[in-house]
């Protein structure tokens, strides 16, 4: 295999015949790729030193290559995570560059090929990474344009452009394609306006960022969106046939020559050291290479897979007695009395934290529940949930002295890539990460651990090694959906208006990845739990910010007496923290547990006013984009205006509707409406018709934007109904598919009906996350409005279920 | 136990050579013969993302040891139910309808319904729900894969 390159010292090298065409690109000499398909995309002409963080961001060449055939590479550094949102992203580049979609092609992330694009989480693939791919487009085709003008010996304004070939207005014989312009050279053209972040507009009109800064107009003029031919459109996704015809290379399907396969040995529990290893408990194992052994952590190296697997479980490791964990029962009372972090909440490290984690504090919440006819006192909890990823985490390394090269499924790559180096005690380019879409992770599961793991355990070996988590390993030692506990008051008025609302949360860390949000660069190791057990002391990042994320907020805006506050216990890995049960972000990081407090207690609120629960929430003032998303939804389901829990129901089965909303004035919008069936014999609940109406501002893709709000309904219905953590004094315990069940197909609901308004004028925003977070609050809603029960705890089993009934009796 | 011995995959005689006879099916598969429809989720049996079809039947290759496969028994795999020259009627209808996210549970939806398809031609939706009901899919792609198991059906 070859050894890899993996200086800042680029060449400029002659354009090599890739088997795609001739493509361009920055990359680096003589690296060794694998079969992850980068062959044709590799070849390369670097010109410049990348850099810590890669490619340019404010050139052309960094994020389009022209090859002569005319087709079109994108080099992104965002990662697909099985959303569709790389087919989304070549649409974007197809459209503005005005190619046939057929003609994109797509690379990346890699370290040494593509942009640093941060994290690819939060849905923000489309809505905010999107826009320096449209942006480079733009830029492309001006040049592009610019140089058929030469060619052609006419000025630029007498041209357009179709699928790749610009002609004169008026005579097409007189024509010229991209490929023949330009196809295997470099732009060498800069980018007026490269920023990737939240703060630039789409439109690329904007003139001043979040904090009043001054944004740099863009010199190139962007395409109106009323010209859209290929944005817009129910494009199929380009990784579907592969994915079904068993021809896709997932992350755990990557093998390289000579690779070796190894396997973690995890502490028995959270906080366990190593007293002795006997390693001639595995030494007549065949195939067996070697027992990695560096302070806790252990792992081992075979010949095959099944090898590895073997010996995993045959060494004989005796570790220390921990049993540091509290009683499941008393979960709520450690969150309760765990000691605040001083930095409050901020979710980037280069803004100041909300001095005492307070979010919001207008008028005298004490004055509006003294003028309140009825008041609302709620107590709420969220579990810990598992991401869920059918395919456990997986990881290739390949170690050198004279530069690593990493495969990985991490959402992080710059990050994670820092990360390894600064371990490894060597500058970041002497590590390249190779991103290779792997099971889908739903946020922080085991995917930038086990790529340290492989790293570990290739330097230990001197080998290639692949290392695939097992299943009792994923859900052991990834991070987790923090459990969170809410007190909640509130009041309402003789008039049916809210007079005060209050709502203190109290949680962990929403973030332990290893790299700062954006527009940070930089990763940490400390995050990681290999680190950790290797002996790592330097803290990771969870330990400086919350990342827990926003929508404490509701969306109604005439509230005028409100306290909200989070109080941030901190970060809690597996090694440290007030309770050692390691959080992290898993879609919407703390938003669906938020939304899923606030629109219950508006419910509740609506309920002590007597008040019909969408008229309740349109009189409190929501901006006109989310009054016409309930007003979608409304019409669809049929709304029928009347107080709840107004239609009690004695028979077996109750019958009740529930709604809730999020939205934000600058992204999306969403409302949920549910129609449930509670079973008073069993407690079961089924939802046989979800509404969901959604804004999400400018649709790329309607297709995959339908499916991943049918998606979000589902895998939140299983999140609400069925899914909870389980631990014991010294670990987590719901480690297989038996102990953690999940949604299965004779439980998904009946319909679920998607809306999406036409709003191709405005922004895109987020697409996945917002339609996750109205799931649980509609379906609480719902089952109230059934059976007259509040379900403030969470999962909604069918024995809650009961007991609330018989409670209730 | 060394294990050597011929195994038939999608039509074709394979030899392979194992140093252990328990080795479950799948790992032959995945790295003796190279195929990649097959997927480990949970070795435990329990998720159905390592189906592949045994004489026609459904089966679980996490739980198969390699001993209990029969040099004659009919291995077929996603990459041999159909190609993209020759696709299997339900690999054209999961594209169809987008029936796919991350894919990785995908394997085990086309197999296992594959078997079922060939039990039950014209089945309801309820029908289907009960066939798949032991194939985990966390991406929550549900409604897709039962509107594409139907439309295979429909022809």
């Amino acid at each position: 295999m070859n050894k890899k390159i993996l200086g800042s010292d680029i060449v400029r090298r002659d354009i090599l015949k890739g088997a795609g065409g001739l493509v361009v690109g920055f990359a680096l000499a003589g690296c060794g790729i694998a079969e992850t398909g980068g062959e044709n995309t590799a070849a390369a002409s670097g010109r410049k030193p990348l850099g810590p963080y890669g490619p340019p961001a404010d050139e052309i060449d960094s994020w389009i290559a022209i090859a002569e055939d005319g087709t079109a590479t994108l080099f992104t550094g965002c990662c697909e995570l099985g959303t569709g949102s790389s087919t989304g992203l070549l649409q974007i580049m197809a459209e503005e560059l005005d190619i046939a979609f057929a003609d994109a092609r797509l690379h990346g992330p890699d370290t040494s090929h593509t942009p640093d694009q941060f994290v690819s989480s939060g849905s923000r693939t489309i809505s905010v990474h999107g826009k320096p791919i449209r942006t480079a487009a733009a830029h492309a085709r001006h040049a592009l344009v610019r140089m058929a003008a030469n060619h052609l010996g006419v000025s630029a304004d007498q041209l357009e452009v179709n699928e790749g070939v610009v002609s004169v207005i008026g005579n097409p014989t007189q024509s010229v394609g991209y490929g023949d312009l330009m196809g295997g050279k470099l732009f060498d053209i800069k980018i007026a306006d490269a920023t990737d972040g939240e703060s630039v507009g789409w439109y690329g009109d904007d003139t001043t960022g979040e904090n009043g800064e001054p944004i740099q107009q863009s010199l190139v003029q962007l395409k109106d969106p009323s010209q859209y031919k290929i944005v817009g459109t129910p494009v199929k996704r380009i990784d579907i046939p592969d994915k079904v015809f068993g021809t896709f290379t997932f992350m755990q399907d990557l093998k390289v020559p000579g690779m070796l396969h190894g396997r973690i040995i995890r502490p028995p529990s959270h906080g366990a050291n190593v007293i002795e290893i006997d390693e001639s408990s595995v030494a007549n194992i065949p195939g067996f290479v070697k027992v990695v052994h560096i302070n806790d952590y252990v792992g081992v190296v075979c010949e095959r897979e099944e090898q590895a697997i073997a010996a995993a479980q045959a060494l004989n490791v005796i570790w220390s007695d921990w049993a540091g964990l509290p009683d499941m029962a008393d979960l709520n009372d450690v969150i309760r009395n765990a000691p605040e972090m001083p930095d409050g909440y901020s979710s980037r490290p280069d803004r100041p934290p909300r001095p005492g984690g307070i979010v919001a504090n207008e008028g005298d919440v004490e004055a509006g529940l003294n003028n309140a006819t009825r008041t609302v006192e709620a107590f709420y909890t969220t579990p810990y949930h598992h991401h869920g990823s059918i395919g456990p985490s997986c990881a290739v390394a390949d170690y050198s002295s004279e530069g690593t090269t990493v495969w990985s499924g991490s959402q992080t790559p710059y990050g994670l890539r820092e990360s390894c180096a600064k371990f490894l005690g060597v500058e970041n380019n002497m590590v390249r990460l190779i991103y290779v879409e792997a099971s889908g992770c739903y946020g922080q599961n085991g995917a930038d651990d086990v790529t340290l793991d492989a790293i570990i355990m290739s330097r230990d070996v001197g080998r290639p090694v692949r290392v695939q988590w097992m299943r009792a390993d994923e859900n052991g030692w990834e991070t987790y959906k923090s459990a969170r506990i809410y007190d909640c008051r509130g009041g309402v008025d003789a008039e049916g208006n809210i007079t005060a609302w209050e709502t203190l949360t109290r949680g962990f860390s929403g973030y332990s990845r290893p790299q700062y949000h954006e527009p940070a660069h930089g990763g940490e190791p400390g995050s990681l739990v290999p680190a950790k057990l290797a002996g790592w002391t330097e803290p990771g990042l969870e330990e400086g910010f919350g990342g827990a994320a926003g929508n404490f907020l509701p969306v109604y805006q005439n509230i005028r007496n409100k306290l909200i506050q989070f109080t941030y216990l901190g970060a809690a890995s597996h090694r440290d923290g007030s309770l050692q049960i390691r959080t992290g972000s898993m879609r919407g990081v703390g938003s669906p547990d938020n939304i899923f407090v606030i629109e219950c207690l508006m419910d509740e609120l609506a309920a002590a006013a007597d008040a019909d629960a969408l008229e309740f929430r349109l009189r409190h003032a929501p901006t006109d984009r989310m009054r016409a998303v309930f007003e979608a939804a409304a019409e669809r389901a049929n709304w029928q205006a009347r107080p709840s829990y107004s239609q009690p129901n004695q028979g077996d089965i109750a019958y009740g509707r529930g709604i809730a909303a999020l939205g934000s004035p600058v992204d999306t919008n969403v409302v949920g409406i549910f129609e449930v069936a509670v079973d008073r014999r069993s407690g079961q609940v089924h939802l046989q018709r979800a509404v969901v109406a959604q804004d999400c501002g400018l649709v790329v893709n309607p297709d995959t934007v339908t499916d991943q709000l049918e998606a979000s309904v589902i895998q939140n219905l299983s999140r609400a109904l069925k899914e909870e953590v389980t631990f014991d004094n010294s670990k987590v315990t719901s480690l297989d598919w038996v102990t953690y069940p999940i949604m299965t197909f004779p439980e998904i609901p009946d319909a679920v009906e998607i809306i999406l308004l036409d709003r191709q004028n405005q922004p895109p925003g987020r697409v996945g996350e917002p339609a996750s977070e109205v799931v649980w609050p509609a379906l609480a809603n719902a089952i109230y409005d059934a059976i007259g029960v509040r379900m403030r705890e969470m999962p909604f089993k069918p024995e809650r279920i009961l007991a609330a009934l018989q409670e209730q009796v | 136990m060394a294990a050597s011995q011929t195994l038939r995959v999608n039509g074709e005689d394979v030899a392979v050579e194992v140093g252990d006879s328990d080795t479950p099916l799948l790992y032959i598969l995945r790295n003796d013969v190279g195929l990649k429809g097959p997927r480990f989720g949970c070795g435990l049996g329990q998720c159905g993302a390592c189906t592949v079809h045994i004489n026609g039947e459904s089966v679980r290759s996490c739980q198969m040891p390699l001993s209990s496969v029969a040099p004659t028994d009919e291995i077929v795999t996603l990459e041999g139910l159909g190609t993209k020259e020759n696709p299997h009627p339900l690999q054209t209808a999961f594209i169809e309808e987008q029936a796919v996210q991350c894919g990785y549970c995908i394997n085990g939806m086309i197999m296992e319904s594959a078997t079922f398809l060939d039990r039950n031609g014209n089945p309801s939706d309820d029908e289907i729900k009960t066939a798949l009901a032991n194939n985990l899919c966390r991406c929550s792609v549900h409604l897709r894969i039962v509107r594409a198991v139907k439309r295979a059906a429909q022809g």
